[in-house]
């Protein structure tokens, strides 16, 4: 479809209705019920609305928005956010892929098996693979791609695997071995580090290689126009017989939500891409379109520095928690009625999801929250040294995000309640992880989690070793359960073990929650099967996970 | 002069980025990537950002005159490169907004300063003002809704570069242009008006209508140049300005132009970048005010004779 605009019938029509509206919404602006924000504010989580899919159609052009650019389309070179995940699964295959039942399965792997240690994990490689290049998917090609590009110094992917290496068995066959027990290491492979590129098309354009991605996926790279359009056209030689539907996709940047949305409703675009759930509400109201939602593991949180006084103090970290009535606080970033309260990473359709954990989180008291505070102040031995009686005071950082600033005013209204002083900063992104990294920080709006195994992501977030443990809490038992973690592959000791972690976290509050992250993927009708990829062997995919999909399975009737 | 002032800019750029908080090689990294302290040293090493300021400063500068602008760490691409893909998306957007909007602006602008106190004049006059008040981005949204969600006359979002196809690019420029237009449609009625009835007050322009020379000719042969010269003067500061509402129109439109790059680059801390950038819109904006200098003289005879005589 392109740019080609579609024409609305009774054009005229509308645009008087509308700029009736927009004078009556100018008068009425004092008043007005609240019908439309969320009803009775009971979340109803992820709900697609989809039209008959019928039976697959091949050909046909579609045109994705999606939110960002992604710098660069190498493996260990790129930024890869959700959008530029999104693009990645039609330029590259991964190697992993997490299933509908929450376990990772392999994708362009054949098969994936540990040695009961969980130190080495056997990969082997499907049979007659080919590079968009022409050149083979070999264990040869996975270990150069492996050593010269994954872990060269100055990749974003380097870090991570440092303790990694690989070994070839056979011409289809390698091993990677690591130091200690990994039992997440498969979900690695279902990132970057996963995604198999040609080293032959990679050494060939040099430092252009992060500009002409080669990959096996069923799309081959086309024409790049950064910030405007990435064209990829059918691979026609592509592994998985009969796949792609589709002779060509589109990816479009476009970052500002109202304008993505509009792009849909226009017709200048067939799929829409956002993780704004108030954006994912607008959507659903969209007319002639398909709107498929997913709730996902990354949780909206707040991280406290908890070697900062006065946060360093857990009746401070509690009383912060209790304060906050979160629902509040989902509603105010359009998220009422749809995305559900939040008490640890894991979501409630996920199966690391605790329910012990949900009951033991507390719940919005703002007179307990008082009292625990008043304990604080009142203590003549305070951590933040003050004199007993002197209110509390620390500052709060969030990006510059209309939706933030609103969240950061209800966190400051909510805890200003019960007595604590909070400045409140705004920081632009790279500022904000910056400091978070480097504990320059006392209290941030962050995201916690990712569609991962909660080896990686607890690891990242709780462990003594990690450098991203923004919020520097460690505990004895949480190093001890990571470990036992890490040595196990049998997926209800590992959501035992889950679940002791959460606890001991919840019980530290070293963050607090404000709600899942919706995702959402809305399409034209036209444009069918976002949802309904499979992994070869039949097994179903996880939908659209991140609001990313697999783009061979797409199709459209136009 | 011009050169003094793009080492000015171009060193108080090199300063200010290097103010900002937020660690580069962090960004270029990624939280994954800033695990490994060794991968966050490297990248700062290979980015020299260990290196005192006026050193990395002179570095730069003397790549610079050379054409050499870098390589951004975190694209890899050529920073020239960079900028030579964007500049036309800025050019063509901002010269259609600078065009409409002088071509609108002249004839309202010229109509409301002679029938000044008339009905038209302060329909003209109450228009500029309410369009002043409304911002680039506003206008957007509001152009969005009108022309492309409701009427689908025109794509919402998106770039269709000359080359390709001129009459979808017309179709993908014209609001973005629209949007900017119409702010500086008002700046340049109010002032064009406010000057044509103090020419009109004069005594040639008496002479002429005493003459019977019909008044068509009167307001655009006689009235307008003398009118024009603080016109110019605006439409040249006016590119600033132009550029900053770019930098708006460009994310809202989802267009790939320096506008853009520049605040991407900022963002995500690509300092190279910025500083290419930085360079090039300071290098347009002393550019276009040296030409709206030139013109002064072409259309001010007293100017030309003036410097004739000193001569």
């Amino acid at each position: 479809m392109g740019l080609e605009s579609t024409r609305r019938p009774r054009a005229l029509v509308r645009l008087l209705w509308g700029l009736a509206a927009l004078g009556l919404i100018a008068t009425g602006c004092g008043g007005g019920d609240d019908d439309e924000s969320g009803g009775d504010g009971e979340a109803t989580g992820a709900e697609s609305e989809i039209s008959e899919q019928g039976d697959p159609v091949t050909g046909g052009s579609i045109t994705v928005g999606i939110e960002a650019e992604t710098n660069s389309w190498l493996p260990g070179n790129g930024s890869f956010s959700n959008a530029g995940t999104n693009v990645a699964f039609a330029i590259y295959d991964p190697l992993m892929r997490r299933g509908d039942d929450g376990e990772m399965h392999p994708y362009l792997a054949e098969s994936i098996e540990p040695n009961a240690e969980l130190t080495e994990w056997t990969l082997k490689l499907r049979p007659d693979v080919t590079f968009h290049d022409g050149t083979p998917l070999n264990a040869q090609a996975l270990k150069t791609v492996f050593d010269d590009y994954l872990k060269a110094p100055g990749t974003n992917t380097a870090g991570g695997l440092a303790d990694v290496t690989m070994e070839i068995v056979d011409e289809l066959t390698v091993v990677y071995v690591m130091p200690n027990p990994n039992s997440g290491w498969p979900d690695q492979l279902g990132l970057a580090v996963g995604w198999p590129f040609s080293p032959t098309a990679a050494a060939a354009a040099g430092a252009d290689a992060g500009s002409q991605p080669v990959g096996t996926g069923p799309f081959v790279f086309d024409s790049w126009e950064r910030d405007s359009r990435l064209v990829l056209k059918k691979n026609p030689n592509y592994w998985q017989e009969g796949l792609p539907y589709l002779d060509e996709i589109v990816f479009r940047p476009i970052p500002d939500e109202d304008t993505r949305i509009s792009s849909l409703s226009s017709g200048d675009i067939d799929v829409l891409q956002t993780l704004r759930q108030s954006s994912g509400v607008r959507v659903r109201d969209l007319e002639g379109v398909d709107s498929y939602e997913q709730l996902g593991n990354t949780t909206g949180v707040n991280i406290f520095n908890t070697t900062v006084p006065p946060l360093d103090d857990v009746r401070v970290r509690e009383a912060l928690a209790l304060a906050v009535d979160q629902e509040q606080i989902i509603e105010i970033q359009g998220g009422a009625g749809v995305v559900p309260t939040s008490s640890q990473i894991f979501n409630e359709e996920d199966p690391y999801y605790s329910e012990a954990v949900n009951d033991a989180w507390v719940t919005y008291d703002p007179d307990a929250a008082r009292e625990l505070l008043d304990e604080y102040i009142n203590d003549p031995e305070r951590s933040d040294g003050k004199a007993a009686g002197e209110p509390v005071t620390f500052r709060y950082d969030c990006p510059p995000d209309p939706s933030l600033v609103d969240m950061s005013q209800l966190y400051q209204s909510f805890w200003g309640e019960i007595g604590a002083e909070v400045e409140l900063r705004q920081v632009e992104q790279a500022t904000h992880i910056s400091e978070a990294i480097g504990g320059e920080y006392e209290a941030k709006c962050f995201r916690a989690g990712l569609d991962r195994d909660p080896l990686p992501t607890l690891n990242d977030a709780f462990s003594e070793d990690s450098s991203i443990n923004f919020t520097r809490f460690t505990d004895p038992s949480i190093e001890e359960n990571l470990d036992a973690l890490g040595a196990s592959n049998d997926v209800e000791e590992r959501k035992a073990i889950v679940e002791e972690i959460s606890m001991t976290v919840n019980e530290n509050f070293p963050m607090t929650y404000h709600g899942s992250t919706l995702a959402v993927l809305g399409t034209q009708e036209a444009v069918k099967n976002l949802d309904g990829w499979t992994f070869p062997d039949g097994a179903e995919g996880n939908g659209i996970s991140g609001a990313t999909t697999m783009w061979a399975f797409v199709w459209t009737t136009e | 002069m011009m050169l003094v002032t793009l080492l000015v800019v171009s060193f108080l750029t090199f300063l200010l980025t290097s103010l900002l908080k937020g660690d580069p090689a962090v960004v270029i990294l990624g939280p994954e990537g800033a695990k490994d302290p060794n991968a966050v040293a490297a990248v700062r090493e290979d980015l020299h950002l260990d290196d005192p300021l006026p050193v990395r400063y002179l570095n730069w500068l003397g790549d610079a005159a050379t054409g050499d602008l870098g390589r951004s760490y975190r694209t890899g691409q050529e920073v020239t490169d960079a900028i030579a893909e964007r500049l036309p998306v800025t050019l063509e957007v901002g010269v259609l907004a600078i065009v409409l909007a002088l071509a609108t602006a002249i004839p309202l602008g010229t109509f409301s300063a002679f029938r000044a106190g008339g009905v038209a004049d302060r329909i003209i006059t109450g228009t500029s003002f309410g369009l002043l008040a409304v911002p680039s981005f506003m206008m957007a949204i509001l152009l969005i809704w009108i022309l492309a969600e409701t009427l689908g006359w025109l794509p919402a979002t998106g770039w269709v570069r000359l080359t390709d196809d001129p009459v979808e690019n017309l179709r993908t420029a014209i609001m973005p242009a629209l949007a900017l237009a119409i702010g500086e449609f008002a700046v340049y009625t109010r002032l064009l008006r406010a000057d044509m009835i103090t020419t009109l007050q004069q005594d040639s322009i008496t002479m002429a209508r005493a003459k019977g020379i019909p008044t068509r000719r009167i307001l655009f042969r006689h009235a307008l140049r003398p009118s024009s010269f603080s016109l110019m003067t605006v439409v040249g500061l006016q590119v600033g300005a132009i550029i900053g509402g770019a930098v708006i129109v460009e994310t809202l439109f989802a267009l790939p132009g320096i506008g853009r790059l520049l605040v991407d680059s900022i963002l995500q801390r690509d300092l190279i970048m910025v500083q290419g950038v930085a360079l090039v819109i300071a290098i347009s904006f002393v550019l276009i005010n040296f030409v709206v200098d030139l013109l002064y003289t072409a259309l001010d005879p007293r100017i030309r004779h003036g410097r004739t005589a000193a001569v």
